[in-house]
């Protein structure tokens, strides 16, 4: 076999531009595939982040309560033995923390916008103050400084919020102003607070489009809530990946101790209520998810540039698998009689059959190789580089203002196996028709 | 010595018959041969053009079937094998030198040598080695071990496959107007060169030839005329 792959590298490099056509085309593909796979990881990747930062644990405990059959709260009545639980049967959490929900409008001199609120208590939220960012000035204001104004610590005051640069523009507020909230409590009335400005984060999309964060306190304030409630226990783990397992076996054991739980949907706790509202019933019910739920409605994303990646791949693979069997069929007419020579020697068919497909498979091995591991450098280049991404749409549905791409090994080395298994298949055909030459071709000279 | 030797048939032919199908005709280019050859003979197949000398030999070779008739090689009835029996049977039986020398271009001059070693297997590679310089180094050609055949002469590309058709020592060599594409006095010692190998191990030469000065060398002339054996 040593011999076979000789023969085959040095074919290869005696059709020196044959070999290069092919062979670029092939790594281009490769590293066209290389770099969707990167950004679509990447984006997974930012939306994990944002997701878990600002919206969702790995798994969320969080419920309705509703005080008629119509009226529905997002809130989980005893948070507290709901933590208990969760510490003592998820060994995998490595931090759980709990967070209220409300929704309701932000007024400010010059305007207004409704968003969702964020009860949070700053000191168990070590992730939070880890991916939010704050804006420098002159992000969201006109001739602003070019420095960051204010601090998260603000919020551990209450009666602070922090909101997003796309809300300040809108709202054309900075740190320090003040904001007044309008809510309806449970029971229905109009409540209103005012608060302060403490920090304006980073956009990250559409996640923080909608949302601002407020110190727990507040919360409790505006709704008249007890201390014992939350909106949502937020349980991050150790492996990412056991997201749904744990929720599964979380459920059990809440059942067991006695809660009514919602069934499973896949959706964010948003788009229930309309559901919960219709639905016969008061009380408390809980309802489990976990981060993927939450940020279903975002998932399109990653799923439809998968989508697209695989077909325009699939197409590009398809006219260069074509190619690579023409190219195959062409090397091995041209060497019919060197064929019906090694034939006549007493070369077994098998072998021919083989010395032709390793030709291709070498050649996929190396251009796909080349191909990756430039689309590897390039993205991690990219991705070092922070380029800004240019329009706003494009950095709502990326949930970030950089391009971010994740190179993962594994994908790459799938990469190249599929590309150089490719070549193999669409080489197939000629290496067929090779191992077939009579050896009496040999005899015929010209 | 060579009365001594028992002469044994190494190839027969009984009445066979080629036909070559052209177009909705056949064309019959062996009508009907009748040929013994024994162990050790070196034996030209001399005739006009289109008198059925390749077709001869690539019968002989294991190459091609005959139409009708039987042909047998070293004990074996090619007729009745199968494509991997006549493969194995070219492989350690025979040795071919061809008109164009047919060497593989990617490899050296050392490696086309060792080709059909490797295809054999069952040597080591210090066993090979020796097997291919030995056999180099009797052709007369230790100095362009790792030459290319582009980088080689007619002459010595000959003497290449030959090296390359005597190295696993088979019991026949067959060759196709070895000296055509040669200059006479390049042809005639490559002539010699087979002759040497002939007398030296005994193996069995069969040829064809157009030139009259390389058919007196033949231990035997075999005259074919039309598609049919006229003397020898
Ligand atoms: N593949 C083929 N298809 C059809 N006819 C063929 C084929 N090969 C040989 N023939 C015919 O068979 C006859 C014998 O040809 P062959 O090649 O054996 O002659 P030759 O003695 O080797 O001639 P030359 O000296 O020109 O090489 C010729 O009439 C030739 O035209
Ligand atoms: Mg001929």
């Amino acid at each position: 076999m040593g011999i076979l792959f000789q023969i085959a590298v040095r074919n290869l490099i005696a059709a020196k531009r044959r070999s290069a056509m092919l062979g670029s085309a092939l790594a281009a593909v490769t590293l066209l595939l290389v770099v969707l796979l990167s950004l679509s990881q990447g984006i997974t990747d930012n939306m994990i982040r944002s997701a878990t930062a600002l919206s969702s644990g790995h798994v969320n405990v969080a419920g309705f309560f509703k005080m008629s059959a119509t009226q529905s709260a997002p809130i989980v009545s005893d948070a507290p033995r709901i933590r208990e639980i969760v510490k003592e049967n998820v060994p995998g959490a490595v931090h759980v923390n709990a967070r209220h929900r409300g929704w309701g409008k932000l007024v400010s001199e010059s305007g207004s916008l409704q968003a969702g609120f964020n009860g949070i208590v700053l000191a168990e939220e070590p992730l939070f103050s880890e991916v939010v960012q704050l804006a420098k000035e002159s992000e969201y204001k006109e001739g602003g400084r070019d420095e960051v104004i204010g601090d998260l610590s603000g919020l551990s005051q209450p009666g602070s919020v922090l909101i997003f640069a796309s809300q300040a523009k809108r709202l054309e507020v900075g740190v320090g102003d003040a904001l007044t909230i309008t809510t309806e409590t449970l029971r229905g009335n109009r409540n209103t607070t005012d608060v302060t400005v403490v920090a304006i984060g980073r956009d990250m999309g559409f996640l923080s489009n909608w949302s601002v964060f407020l110190p727990r306190e507040t919360i409790l304030d505006l709704y008249g809530l007890k201390p014992e409630t939350t909106g949502s226990v937020q349980i991050f783990l150790e492996d990412e990946a056991q997201s749904e397992a744990t929720m599964a076996h979380l459920r059990g054991v809440l059942e067991a101790e006695g809660f009514i739980l919602m069934e499973h949907q896949a959706v964010p706790f948003w788009a229930k209520f309309e559901n919960v509202n219709n639905e016969d019933w008061t009380g408390q019910k809980l309802d489990l998810t976990t981060w993927e739920d939450e940020v279903s409605y975002l998932t399109w994303v990653v799923r439809g540039l998968d989508t697209i990646s695989f077909f325009l791949i699939a197409i590009l693979v398809f006219i260069i698998a074509v190619g690579i069997m023409n190219t195959m069929v062409i090397s091995v007419r041209e060497r019919t009689r060197e064929i019906g020579t090694l034939r006549a020697v007493g070369m077994p068919r098998v072998k021919v059959l083989w010395m032709i497909l390793i030709e291709a498979l070498v050649l996929g091995a190396v251009a796909s190789s080349v191909g990756a591991l430039a689309g590897a450098a390039l993205c991690l280049g990219i991705d070092a580089a922070a380029v800004e991404v240019p329009s706003d749409a494009v950095r709502v549905i990326l949930l970030s203002d950089t391009l971010h791409l994740v190179v993962v090994p594994r994908q790459i080395a799938t990469a190249i196996v599929v590309f150089t298994a490719i070549t193999g298949l669409a080489s197939l055909v000629p290496a067929f028709r090779a191992s077939r030459l009579q050896p009496i071709t040999a005899m015929q000279s010209i | 010595m060579e009365d001594s030797v028992p002469m044994s048939a190494i190839v027969t032919l009984s009445d066979v018959k080629k036909d070559y199908p052209l177009g909705k005709l056949t064309v019959r280019a062996l009508k009907g041969i009748d040929l013994t050859i024994s162990t050790g003979e070196f034996t030209t197949i001399a005739g006009p053009s289109g008198s059925g000398k390749t077709t001869l030999l690539n019968l002989v070779g294991c190459v091609d079937v005959a139409t009708e008739g039987v042909v047998t090689v070293a004990g074996q009835e090619t007729g009745k094998l199968s494509d991997r029996e006549l493969t194995k049977l070219r492989l350690h039986k025979l040795g071919f030198i061809f008109q164009s020398f047919n060497l593989i271009p990617v490899l050296d001059m050392f490696q086309n040598v060792e080709f059909p070693l490797l295809l054999q297997g069952g040597m080591t590679k210090a066993e090979r080695h020796k097997r291919v310089r030995d056999i180099v180094d009797r052709v007369g050609l230790t100095d362009q071990l790792r030459q290319r055949p582009n980088e080689l002469s007619g002459g010595q590309r000959q003497r290449v496959a030959i090296a390359r058709a005597l190295v696993t020592k088979p019991q026949i060599v067959l060759a196709d107007e070895p000296t055509a594409n040669l200059d006479s006095a390049t042809g005639s010692s490559i002539i010699d060169l087979m002759k040497e190998m002939n007398e030296q191990d005994q193996t069995t030469f069969i040829f064809s030839t157009h030139d009259p000065h390389v058919m007196e060398r033949a231990g035997r002339i075999v005259k074919l005329v039309d598609g049919l054996v006229v003397a020898g």
